[in-house]
């Protein structure tokens, strides 16, 4: 006997709502707790994961910066210069240097960190006697401006 | 998709390839498809066309094409690292199928997840890195019998 509507008394079942769990829980196996294992309670915690990790890009940014700055200010300090001293002196003698690369100078390279110190003390040198001198002494090496024409 | 949630890895060339010679690291690719399906017409295309000119243009890599396949059109790319990835050309044109192909020639079979730092480097100091000593006077660092008090 041929029973056509045998296909219609099947309803279809899902299956696959182990790997639709596993998809969440495999962003929170490093969690701590029963939210590393529990589907309810790990939906919530990777939720706000997700969310922490989007809003921290904008801070891993600062907290770099600030690194950076902390970096650069005790290298200086060494050398007896301050950290704001030390920046406004380079940018005056036209040195661009971002602060990621002075960090790095600071650490790896610290001669050249320590040439760029005296090059910032020099330039601040020749600004106090531009200020403050007759105008009889020559103007400073470190405090020519360099013009490019791009 | 968090920084710990995810796998990441630093960047790094397979055994320094590039440093000395550039060895190739796609070794093989499959071409599975079918003769007849319809979604397996750019890969007959591909096959018939320009297949010949990518192997004469990569001499290093092995093709090899078995149509039969009763699944979905795919290429199969092997490396030398073992690493095995299956790409989908279902309904792909012909000159898509050599771009996705070339892309697979130019990769190595390192896992595609987040790079930690966009750069590597095995020297990083030629300085020689900073330690607390290093601007120091060397009356500190200096030891042995010539040094007697005076």
């Amino acid at each position: 006997m041929v029973v056509l509507s045998a296909a219609r008394w099947i309803r279809s079942r899902l299956t696959d709502r182990f790997w639709r769990k596993q998809e969440v829980l495999k962003y929170a196996r490093h969690f701590r707790g029963r939210k590393n294992r529990c589907y309810k309670l790990a939906v919530r915690s990777v939720r706000r994961a997700f969310v922490k990790s989007t809003k921290a890009r904008a801070e891993k940014k600062k907290f770099l910066r600030a690194l950076w700055i902390t970096r650069i200010g005790a290298a200086s300090l060494e050398h007896g210069l301050k950290y704001p001293v030390f920046i406004s002196n380079l940018v005056k003698s036209q040195v661009e240097l971002n602060r990621k690369v002075l960090a790095d100078l600071a650490i790896y390279e610290p001669k050249t960190f320590k040439s760029l110190a005296a090059l910032a003390q020099r330039r601040r040198q020749e600004g106090f006697l531009a200020a403050l001198g007759d105008g009889k002494e020559p103007e400073g090496i470190f405090s020519r401006i360099v013009r490019h024409h791009y | 998709m968090t920084g710990r949630g995810s796998p990441s890895r630093f960047l790094t060339a397979v055994l320094h390839n590039g440093v000395g010679r550039y060895v190739r690291q796609l070794q093989r690719l499959q071409f599975l498809f079918s003769p007849t399906a319809a979604d397996a017409r750019g890969a007959r295309q591909f096959v018939e066309e320009a297949a010949q000119d990518f192997a004469r243009q990569h001499p290093d890599v092995v093709l090899y094409v078995s149509p039969g396949s009763g699944t979905a059109p795919l290429v199969r790319a092997e490396y030398l690292n073992g690493t095995v990835r299956e790409e989908l050309i279902a309904s792909k044109t012909s000159e898509e199928i050599v771009q996705l192909v070339t892309k697979l020639a130019n990769q190595s079979g390192l896992d595609i997840i987040r790079i930690r730092k966009p750069f590597h480097t095995d020297n990083p100091s030629v300085q020689g890195q900073w330690h607390p000593l290093t601007n120091k006077p060397s009356i500190l660092t200096v030891q042995g019998p010539r040094l007697q008090p005076q």
